[in-house]
């Protein structure tokens, strides 16, 4: 171990970590206003990769132009899913009732991108994928900075949005207590399958990102969701702030194990971190406090 | 840790030893039968990996078992018999593993039983088609823990694992001083196929002066390889040894080699760089120039039986020799032992073939001689190195050997 | 009326107990083994979460801990290969009610849906526990003492135990159901805070059942060790074990007595010999997640409460058309199915 691997390990854990910060803040935030725990969020994630990958061999877009068409899709994703399955599910059970019926729409979508793109591990290229600039002896990917960045502009947006439009006042309400922002005049069906669809359509971009830095298939979504899950619960369910400040810091964590100790413990570390703080902290970092029956 | 490990491998030893005697009892009253009907076909069960983890392997295999029957049936069959395949799908997955041999074997009335892929999946199998009586000839299951078993129906036509690195650690040992790197970096992933290759030539390249600036295990299950690519680069080895089994933890490493500036003098990978035309593909022609892989076999092997599969292959799928996976050799190898043992037998016996293939009689293969230890390991094949020189995929240890040449050294930086 | 109902469940026994005598071929009695192993842990898991509504996913560690325990135990002891090693079986369960006093004590502090998700991370922890440590032969897996019956008989005993467990685990739920701790546990998921404010220890009532649910899964995981002779630690603690018995359970009826069963009896059945018989596992994936979603949208409730409300509604109609209000049909519908029923 050296202070340049020890560096480039932080580097790698921030930039990294920046693009499980926006996947998982879709999940938050849907959780948030919804009380829904997307576990579809994983394979939306592989999904908005596999259409990248198509526009790239077929069309010859290039990622990130490519964006353009991909996140307006997966908004479209989103709002589908939420209108077709998500709208009927009320009553107390909604949470549980909310795992099943993403599980399922998740097996649909594995089992239909197995078919139309095989199992074979692919990923997205571009001239910039392999390419890095230097700061001293830290390498800095190309990619790595660009999803930093987009993850930046994206959150930030979606700041914007959330505490300077009208919308976002309503779904803040929603966030806060749905009885009362229905109470107040706030259409809450409308605000939850809008919040779907943003939340879904961030996975275009965090799929892009995923899939010019690993190769992936799609069965590497069960990696992912179950990495998403515990960075909403470590940062707080529905706590944006906390799934942004989360995902950084776990991503952060297991990298830095990695180079300290050994890159088998480094995924074991954010279990065992999450576990540290939810005895600390029920409700996680940055939760709503601890409502009993919930 | 390791006495513990060493005493439940006994004990497993020795209820094997214990059982391979019931075995054979069970044999003769089991639902193995020699006689076909004339002009009958045999059929032969196979469980395959079709989706789930093993799946881009599992197709390959599927070619290579295509292929042997393919040619057999060309050549009139199996003592007159035309070869059917019944190919199941067992999801990468141990239990349906069990349920799809007992469905070939006891609903199906397979003649003979072929094995999965991966190691994971061999011994499962092994023990379930063992109470039938069955032989289970394989060609991906040569990890230590398989053999360690100790079954008696279990044979596996390719090259042990655990000595596949040796050629290499020879070449590099043999290098003038001046020449021969001095430092080395292991990665490897946690998995029984790989880690035995490392630890096997470790001591062998720290004996020779080697000094080992990184030495780390990393889960299998791992997506992201950057943060242990750049602590690898940070370590600044002369030589990289990754223990890896399939094409993208390959192409991961030298993509993220790549970009923190960092091209190693020679790079060797234990799976990925023989998978042909996948692996060109993933990583790109140019990258792909100066990367080793050890393995018993490779497309443009000189060996008679080979260059007639080779042929076939390209026939049927298209492409040249350098691209065929080594899985559907492995496959193919299976087909072509079981064959000559049936031919031996004079039947479908699987007693007798079980009782032959212990006979310590050598067969061939498109991989080269097999010779069955008691263990069901092959014991007769040597391993090779392989390098990928320009889009050529060619012979490069062991050095004496006269289909090798000379090893591309170093490694060109990437894209070169 | 309970006098019927129990012969209901000694006929069901009784069948079932026939089941490997009138069915001899080894693939169905394969089949039959991995189901009642699902029947039981469905049942058991049903028994914690379907009664306190604290949805766990994480009883892989149970089974795995189960199997570990039958694989390491067998082979330090030296045990001959053969029906000595089922003593392990309870065993395994035991050990497995160890692992959940402190899983249950640190996972459930919190609210129900973060609960979700430690039970999940406190998996994943045992599952590279298990990859990591050494004692555990890594990847590698273990191989347990090679049982060497031929195929006639070699699933007899491992069903008749298989068997025992699903009896032993609906018996333990029906107890339970019916106690004063199942009623505090019943509690609980209506409203937990209103339960502590009538004097439930609602956290030692939870981590109980917690633990007491542990035992059939790990006696579940030590037979499947045993019965399939080989483990490996991604394939006794996966992931997949728990979403399967959490959609049994739901698909046949969560917090009902037969819905777990019938549920695993008619998932892990089907789902072994479609796999089999329909190879193309992308087309199957397909299918199940649509069949799914059809069961989910239409019977919320699982199969076992729909159909029961089917039953109670026509009998109601009739009685309505015959005369007057009687409310009997309480006895059929129980006051926890009225409790998920007003979902409707």
């Amino acid at each position: 171990m050296n202070s340049i691997a020890l560096l480039s390990a932080a580097k790698d854990g921030i930039l990294t970590g920046s693009i499980y910060a926006l996947m998982a803040t879709g999940l938050t935030l849907i959780f948030g206003v919804m009380d829904i725990i997307n576990l579809a969020q994983g394979i939306l994630v592989i999904l908005g990769a596999y259409l990248s990958y198509a526009l790239q061999v077929h069309w010859h877009i290039d990622l990130f132009v490519g964006l353009l068409i991909t996140i307006p899709t997966m908004f479209i994703v989103g709002i589908v899913i939420e209108r077709l399955f998500m709208s009927r599910l009320k009553g107390p059970e909604k949470t549980a009732m909310s795992l099943l019926v993403t599980y399922a729409v998740s097996l649909l979508i594995e089992g239909s991108l197995n078919m139309i793109f095989s199992v074979n591990d692919v990923q997205l290229q571009g001239w910039y994928v392999p390419k890095a600039f230097a700061i001293g002896q830290i390498h800095f990917g190309y990619v790595y900075v660009a999803g930093f960045i987009l993850a930046g502009v994206l959150l930030s947006a979606l700041y914007f949005m959330l505490y300077r439009t009208r919308f976002g006042v309503s779904v803040r309400a929603s966030l806060a207590d749905q009885t009362s922002a229905a109470l107040v005049g706030i259409d809450v069906r409308r605000v939850s399958t809008i919040t779907f669809g943003i939340g879904v359509a961030v996975t275009a971009a965090g799929g892009m990102i995923y899939g010019a830095t690993n190769s992936f298939n799609a069965s590497s979504s069960y990696d992912l969701i179950s990495r998403l899950l515990t960075i909403i619960v470590l940062g707080g369910m529905g706590s944006l702030g906390g799934a942004m400040v989360a995902g950084v810091s776990m991503v952060f964590i297991g990298d830095m194990v990695g180079v300290i100790w050994s890159p088998v413990w480094s995924s074991m570390s954010y279990f065992v971190v999450l576990v540290i703080v939810l005895l600390l902290r029920p409700q996680g970092l940055f939760g709503k406090q601890l409502t009993r029956a919930a | 840790m390791k006495f513990s490990k060493a005493k439940y491998l006994r004990a497993a030893a020795a209820t094997s030893i214990a059982g391979a005697s019931l075995l054979t009892l069970a044999g003769t009253s089991g639902a193995s039968s020699g006689g076909l009907a004339k002009g009958a076909p045999v059929t032969i069960g196979i469980s395959l990996s079709l989706s789930g983890d093993f799946s881009a392997d599992g197709l390959a295999f599927q070619q290579g078992y295509k292929l042997w029957a393919a040619d057999v049936n060309k050549t009139g069959g199996l003592l007159g018999h035309k070869v059917v395949l019944d190919i199941v799908s067992d999801a990468s997955s141990p239990t349906q593993v069990v349920t799809n041999y007992q469905d070939l074997i006891s609903v199906k009335h397979v003649n003979l039983t072929f094995g999965p892929f991966s190691s994971l999946l061999s011994l499962p199998a092994a023990k379930a088609v063992a109470r039938y009586g069955y032989a289970l000839v394989e060609g991906a299951g040569g990890a230590p823990s398989v053999f360690q078993a100790g079954l008696h129906n279990l044979f596996d036509v390719s090259l042990p694992v655990a000595n596949d690195l040796v050629p290499f650690s020879k070449w590099i040992t043999s290098l003038p001083k001046a020449k021969r790197p001095t430092t080395v970096a292991y990665v490897t992933s946690n998995d029984p196929f790989t880690e035995p290759q490392v630890t096997t030539i470790e001591p062998v390249l720290a004996k020779a002066g080697i000094k080992t600036v990184y030495n780390h295990v990393f889960p299998a299950e791992v997506t992201d390889y950057t943060s242990i690519a750049d602590a690898v680069a940070a370590s600044k080895p002369q030589v990289v040894v990754l223990g890896s089994v399939d094409v993208p933890t390959v192409s991961s490493f030298m993509q993220a080699f790549e970009q923190s500036g960092f091209s190693p003098k020679v790079f060797i990978a234990t799976g990925g760089p023989d998978q042909g035309t996948t692996f060109l593909k993933a990583v790109g022609a140019k990258n792909a120039n100066g990367m080793m892989v050890p393995n018993a076999w490779y497309g443009g092997s000189s060996n008679p039986l080979s260059k007639k599969m080779v042929a076939e292959y390209v026939k049927l799928y298209g492409g040249t020799a350098s691209q065929v996976s080594s899985d559907v050799v492995e496959a193919y190898s299976v087909g072509e032992v079981v064959a000559q043992a049936v031919k031996a037998t004079g039947g479908f016996d699987n007693k007798k073939i079980i009782q032959y293939l212990h006979s310590k009689v050598t067969l061939q293969s498109a991989q080269g001689p097999v010779r069955f230890n008691a263990l069901g390991m092959n014991t007769t094949p040597t391993a090779f190195t392989f390098q990928w020189q320009g889009t050529k995929f060619v012979q490069v240890n062991p050095a004496g050997d006269p289909n090798s040449v000379p090893v591309l050294f170093p490694k060109p930086a990437w894209g070169k | 009326m309970l006098q019927k109902k129990n012969l209901w469940w000694v006929l069901a026994i009784a069948v079932f107990a026939m089941y490997p005598i009138v069915v001899t071929n080894p693939l169905f009695t394969t089949i039959a083994v991995f189901t009642t192993i699902y029947m039981a842990c469905a049942t058991s898991w049903n028994m914690f979460s379907g009664y306190s509504g604290y949805i766990a996913l994480g009883s892989a560690v149970f089974y795995g801990s189960g199997a570990y325990t039958m694989a390491l135990l067998s082979l330090h002891l030296h045990m001959a290969a053969g029906s000595d090693m089922f003593w392990l079986v309870p065993v395994g369960g035991l050990v497995a009610m160890v692992f959940a006093v402190p899983f249950g004590w640190i996972a459930l502090r919190v609210r129900r849906h973060t609960f979700v998700v430690i039970t999940i991370a406190v998996f994943f922890i045992f599952q590279l526990s298990a990859i990591n440590f050494g004692f555990t032969g890594g990847t590698s897996g273990l191989a347990l003492p090679f049982i060497t019956w031929g195929y006639q008989n070699f699933n007899t005993p491992f069903y008749y135990v298989g068997l025992s467990l699903v009896v032993f685990a609906t018996a333990l739920s029906a107890a339970v159901r019916r106690s004063r701790f199942g009623l505090q546990l019943l509690a609980i998921r209506d409203d937990e805070d209103r339960a502590m404010g009538l004097g439930v220890k609602v956290s030692a009532v939870k981590i109980t059942g917690f633990t007491l649910s542990a035992f059939t899964v790990g006696a579940a995981g030590a037979l499947y060790a045993m019965f399939v002779g080989q483990i490996y630690p991604q394939f006794v603690f996966d992931p997949m074990f728990d979403v399967s018995i959490a959609l049994m359970t739901f698909l046949g009826g969560l917090g009902t007595l037969t819905g777990p069963l019938l549920g695993a009896l008619v998932l892990e059945a089907s789902q072994q010999y479609l796999t089999v018989t329909f190879s193309n596992s992308s087309l199957y994936l397909i299918l199940f997640g649509a069949l799914f979603l059809i069961v989910i949208m239409f019977m919320p409730q699982g199969v076992v409460v729909y159909l029961r409300d089917r039953v109670t509604r026509r009998a109601e109609r009739e009685r309505e058309a015959v005369a007057a209000n009687d409310l009997a049909t309480a006895d059929a519908v129980a006051p926890l199915d009225v409790a998920v029923g007003g979902a409707h």
